[in-house]
């Protein structure tokens, strides 16, 4: 009897719920883990990595060498094919001085399945180089997970980190994402959140960004579409702690449904008088002008709510 | 002549004021036309109420006929079926989308649709395309962006609210030019405007005062006649500015 491949299973689960299919038919993976499996194991080049396999997950520690620079993004998924309680994910990553790399991370949760995921990340971007760490996320409409993820990251002097959380497909289910930045003279720290949250879902947000080196930068955006019963909260907490730091907090979402809960909280610190830090927070329904000038083109109100909303979270 | 638009006896109030005091006017088919009239003259209240939006879908008394068609009480996107449409005087901003895409989306039931010559009509280049209709184009290069998207729908009537708005004086002909493409290609154009000097693109023109049609015919004489005794009234009338 012929055995079936394990990654066609995989592929097929996953594509189901929208990942890309030529993730797949191009060997783009760097690293695939299924529940507690590494399936694909693929270096790339500059880029040092253990993976250790846990009852419940993985531990993977990546060290990016100093100067690396990558055309090409670093390629991993962590996700589920098939049901399991509780998946949990543990990493360091460390981009050494001078590298340019972009790490594409894709969390697939298959269809049906219910799980509990949590992740815990270690950042470390040194002296001069630049990180974006694109985390994008797909579940299925019948997925329900239960998502706490927390990532601490050191940006170093002149060093640029860019953190993108993306539900891309399916229901958010019930998610606490905390992101914390220590930044740097000169660095730069950037977090942003997309994510539409449906049914029943929560999703609790909270960015906070230290900027303790002279002329430091960061900016906490996040964008969430709240429809049905969702209950959302993005809290944005800025420290301007060095002199001629600037920071900004840039929230906007969007509520479709009468029972809906959505809560901003930006909080923004300075200790130093040159120090800057400013925050705008939008909350409401979809733009009535968006809305007509759509409609006014020929779009029904349905199609003009999803390309706005599409638009938001790209 | 064949009448596209009938405006017949049209009476609206907001909020208990009176707007449109019982305004008649015919647009044919395959005319520019315009409306001209000081600020509070209820132009941009009559466009909205024939394009639906602002939740203004019928007037308070008299019809809204397009093509035979009665547009009271239509959706905004009924109306948009039936080949009406509007560029606002203040466009929409959208985040995520960039130049092409909502080209492509207003275009989406033209079969010629050629977006590329869609911005170099309105005198933006290609590179265009990739940015986002957001907060990155100024207001002059939104505008365009939204003239652009006007001719590629390619409606039977397009309302253009103040189309000179943000628009610099040394590209005015080329909006001008653009327009008269709009009409070679078969739109018709109802243009809102308070300048004579744009008013004079159109084959015919309306002046409007106070809610009222005052006169139809000649793009120069109901611009004369704004220039003479409009703007004089405007400045004896302060009451009547700011109704919109």
């Amino acid at each position: 009897m012929a055995v079936r491949n394990p990654l066609d299973l995989i592929a097929e689960r996953f594509v189901q719920i929208g990942l890309p299919e030529e993730l797949f038919k191009k060997n783009k993976f760097n690293l695939l883990v299924d529940r507690n499996r590494v399936v694909v194991r693929y270096p790339a080049p500059g880029v040092r990595s253990e993976v250790v396999e846990t009852p419940t997950g993985v531990k993977t520690k990546v060290y990016v060498e100093p100067g690396t620079k990558l055309e090409e993004p670093v390629t991993l998924c962590f996700g589920a094919a098939e049901a399991t309680e509780v998946q949990t994910t543990e990493g360091e990553i460390v981009v050494g001085e001078g590298a340019d790399v972009k790490f594409r991370v894709y969390g697939a949760m298959a269809e049906g399945i219910k799980l509990k995921h949590k992740n815990k990340l270690k950042v470390r971007v040194e002296r001069n180089a630049r990180f974006e760490f694109l985390d994008l996320h797909y579940n299925g409409e019948e997925t329900f997970v239960e998502l706490e993820t927390e990532t601490e990251a050191y940006v170093g002097e002149n060093a640029y980190f860019r953190s993108l959380f993306k539900q891309t497909k399916g229901r958010a289910g019930k998610v606490r994402i905390v992101l914390k930045a220590e930044v740097g003279r000169k660095g730069v720290a950037v977090f942003e959140t997309k994510m539409i949250g449906k049914k029943d879902d929560e999703i609790y947000v909270e960015d906070v960004i230290h900027l303790n080196g002279e002329e430091a930068r960061g900016i906490s955006k996040s964008r969430i579409i709240a429809v049905d019963k969702t209950k959302a909260t993005f809290v944005g907490e800025t420290y301007g702690n060095a002199p001629k730091c600037r920071g900004h907090i840039d929230c906007s979402e969007v509520i479709r449904g009468k029972e809906v809960t959505v809560k901003a909280v930006p909080v923004v610190v300075v200790n130093d008088e040159t120090a800057k830090v400013t925050h705008e927070a939008a909350i409401g329904s979809i733009d009535k002008k968006q809305l007509e000038t759509l409609m006014a083109r020929g779009l029904t109100e349905d199609e003009a709510v999803d390309v706005i909303v599409q638009g938001m979270l790209r | 002549m064949v009448p596209i638009l009938t405006i017949n006896d049209v009476k609206l109030s907001i909020d208990g004021k009176p707007i449109l005091k019982g305004v008649n006017l015919i647009v044919n088919e395959g005319e520019i036309h315009a409306i001209l009239g000081p600020n509070g003259a209820g132009k941009s209240t009559l466009a909205a109420l024939l394009m639906g939006i602002n939740d203004l879908k019928s007037p308070d008394e008299g019809e809204l006929i397009f093509r035979d068609k009665l547009l009271n009480g239509l959706s905004i996107y009924e109306r948009a079926k039936l080949g009406l449409t509007l560029a606002w005087q203040e466009p929409a901003r959208f985040e995520g989308i960039t130049v092409e895409e909502y080209l492509r989306l207003s275009g989406r039931n033209n079969p010629d649709l050629n977006v590329e010559e869609c911005l170099t009509l309105v005198g933006l280049d290609c590179s265009y395309l990739f940015r986002f209709v957001d907060d990155t184009l100024s207001g002059g290069e939104r505008k365009r962006v939204e003239l652009a998207s006007i001719l590629a729908m390619r409606p039977k009537l397009a309302i253009l609210d103040e189309p000179d708005s943000g628009i610099d004086f040394a590209s005015m002909e080329d909006i001008a030019n653009m327009i008269r493409t709009m009409r070679d290609r078969g739109t018709t154009v109802l243009m809102i405007t308070h300048r004579e000097e744009i008013a004079e693109i159109a084959d015919r023109a309306t002046l409007m005062c106070d809610g009222q049609v005052v006169q139809t015919g000649n793009p120069k004489e109901v611009g004369e006649k704004f220039k003479n005794s409009c703007v004089r009234c405007e400045v004896r009338n302060p009451e009547l500015v700011g109704g919109e």
